[in-house]
């Protein structure tokens, strides 16, 4: 809602340069077979209404023409990038642990090849000006478990490893990371929020949470690495402690 | 009954402001519509004028020749962008004000599903769209002047670019400076209520980066708001002074530049004297030991 076009939401998918120059064409592939649909039903469009009794029609339509393609151009985007996801998590599936961060670590390096697939989708669904369909669609794609009922259409939220209840409200601009880099070590985590939970704007959490059911975390608070949040309880604070009454 | 209430000094936990999609919601599919069709007529009816001037079409799908419409061309685009945007800003300007004529918003706790709750999302939804187009547009000042059709008052000189404002019970003065990444809400859910209240930023305030402004509170003229902190519901904060904490619970002097460098070389020079005084305690104590 209202966010300026630099805090859309989009989940975050850093990428390793040493890795990225490698398998950039990955990356341009799914772009550009993801825009392959849209041109199909442009010209289907164009060919069946471009004519001399339609013109009125086609000049009626063409707003929603542009409605719907900015939907065709996301699921096929989806589409392709959850091929390639597929392909990639066949050929190695991903783990939760505590990995070295070089290129030689499997583990970092599928990490990163999974992120650098799943980057377009993320990127063209969080800036679409619609509110259907959103980021919570294409996370749900991705294997993250989101319930009914929840509103997270305005945080930046992992595509990895995250399971959210329903009911759910995850405040505006506040992150949900699964991963964590500590000197050469780089860490998986899942972060699990239980349902009714309540987590206020701009907060931060780190891999390894645990919130249960009812839990309410003030505004402007961080949880460290592991934190388990307790059932019915309010929390707040820089890490997130126990608020006493 | 709940709306007599008045909204509760302080509350333990500063939540989000959380809309749900309702049905209301399709009113964007109108809104684009309205703006399209805007568009497109004024398009064709430019196009059949020039026919009319010249002799032949300026939009054909013939190459064309004339270097005039090549150099018209940009100025063209641009026209129909802003075209777009204003049609569908005074479009949605209108359903804005005839929803806020139905049942105008007012300040204090309500139930989530009440009449109330189903208003502000509504109000919330028709304010969407324009407002995320605006701030889609290239130009930077132009979503304050779209916030100033709907129900958010702005005085003259206001930054006000990079960070979420509700469009509705919100008042900005004149010279106040909003930074980055910062939240102003006039309305929080807590647990199964909202909370509704109107938020006062006076003149010449400075709102700090990745900052929350609750509902109800009130920044007197010259007030500034550190970084990383928020307030609490109906927190006053007082003119001419810097306010941190999370939530909001320290005051400092605002100082000029000079004296807060005098201040440094002050604390700078006590830091100094005080590690030669400890390196000669240390050293004398070396030798008792």
């Amino acid at each position: 809602m209202f966010q300026p076009a630099s805090l859309k939401g989009d989940s975050p998918t850093p990428i390793d340069e040493r890795i990225r120059r490698k398998y950039l064409i990955l990356y341009l592939v799914i772009i550009i077979l993801s825009f392959i649909p849209c041109s199909l039903f442009e010209y289907f469009y164009i060919i069946s209404l471009w004519k001399e009794q339609f013109y009125i029609i086609f000049f009626l339509l063409l707003p929603f023409n542009i409605f719907f393609l900015i939907y065709i151009l996301q699921l096929s985007a989806i589409l392709f990038s959850s091929l390639f996801l597929t392909l990639i998590k066949i050929i190695y599936s991903p783990k939760e642990g505590i990995f070295r961060r070089t290129i030689e670590d499997k583990d970092y390096l599928y990490w990163n090849l999974r992120n650098i697939v799943k980057k377009w989708p993320l990127f063209i669904i969080a800036s679409n000006p619609f509110p259907w369909l959103k980021n919570r669609f294409t996370l749900r794609f991705f294997g993250v478990k989101i319930g009914k009922k929840c509103i997270c259409d305005n945080a930046w939220i992992s595509s990895e490893f995250v399971t959210i209840g329903k009911n759910v409200i995850i405040g505006m601009n506040s992150t949900i990371i699964t991963f964590g880099i500590e000197k050469d070590n780089f860490i998986l985590k899942r972060i699990i929020i239980e349902d009714d939970a309540l987590i206020g704007a701009k907060c931060v959490l780190l891999p390894g949470t645990l919130i249960k059911r009812n839990t309410k975390l003030s505004a402007h608070s961080y949880t460290n690495y592991d934190d388990v949040l307790e059932e019915n309880l309010i929390y707040a604070g820089h890490p997130a402690k126990l608020l006493e009454k | 009954m709940e709306n007599q209430n008045d909204p509760p000094s302080e509350v333990d936990v500063i939540s989000t402001s959380g809309v749900f999609k309702t049905p209301f919601t399709l009113i964007i599919l109108l809104q684009l519509f309205i703006g399209g069709l805007v568009i497109v007529g004024t398009n064709l009816l430019w196009n059949h004028s020039y026919f009319t001037l010249t002799g032949h079409y300026y939009f054909s799908f013939e190459p064309i020749d004339d270097w005039v419409r090549w150099i018209l061309l940009p100025p063209s685009i641009y026209g129909n962008i802003f075209l777009f945007w204003i049609s569908i800003v005074l479009s949605s300007a209108l359903i804005y004000k005839i929803l806020n004529k139905i049942y105008p918003p007012r300040e204090g706790v309500f139930k989530r599903g009440s009449k109330e709750w189903k208003y502000t999302h509504r109000r919330f939804w028709t304010a969407f769209f324009p407002i995320w187009l605006t701030r889609a547009l290239p130009l930077p000042w132009m979503d304050i002047a779209t916030y100033r059709f709907f129900g958010v008052h702005i005085g003259k000189n206001v930054v006000a670019y990079e960070g979420y404002i509700d469009p509705e019970l919100v008042d900005i003065g004149n010279f106040t400076m909003t930074s980055l990444n910062i939240c102003i809400f006039s309305h929080l859910i807590y647990q199964d209520k909202i909370i509704i209240k109107r938020v006062k930023i006076g003149n010449a305030c400075v709102v700090g980066p990745h900052t929350v402004i609750s509902p109800g509170t009130v920044m007197q003229d010259g007030a500034i708001l550190g970084v990383n902190s928020y307030t609490n519901i109906g927190q006053e904060l007082k003119g001419d002074l810097i306010h941190v904490g999370t939530p909001v619970s320290m005051t400092l002097p605002i100082q000029s530049l000079e004296e807060s460098q005098e201040k440094a070389k002050k604390i700078r020079e006590e830091m100094s004297d005080n590690q030669h005084e400890g390196k000669i305690e240390s050293k004398n104590g070396g030798k008792r030991e």
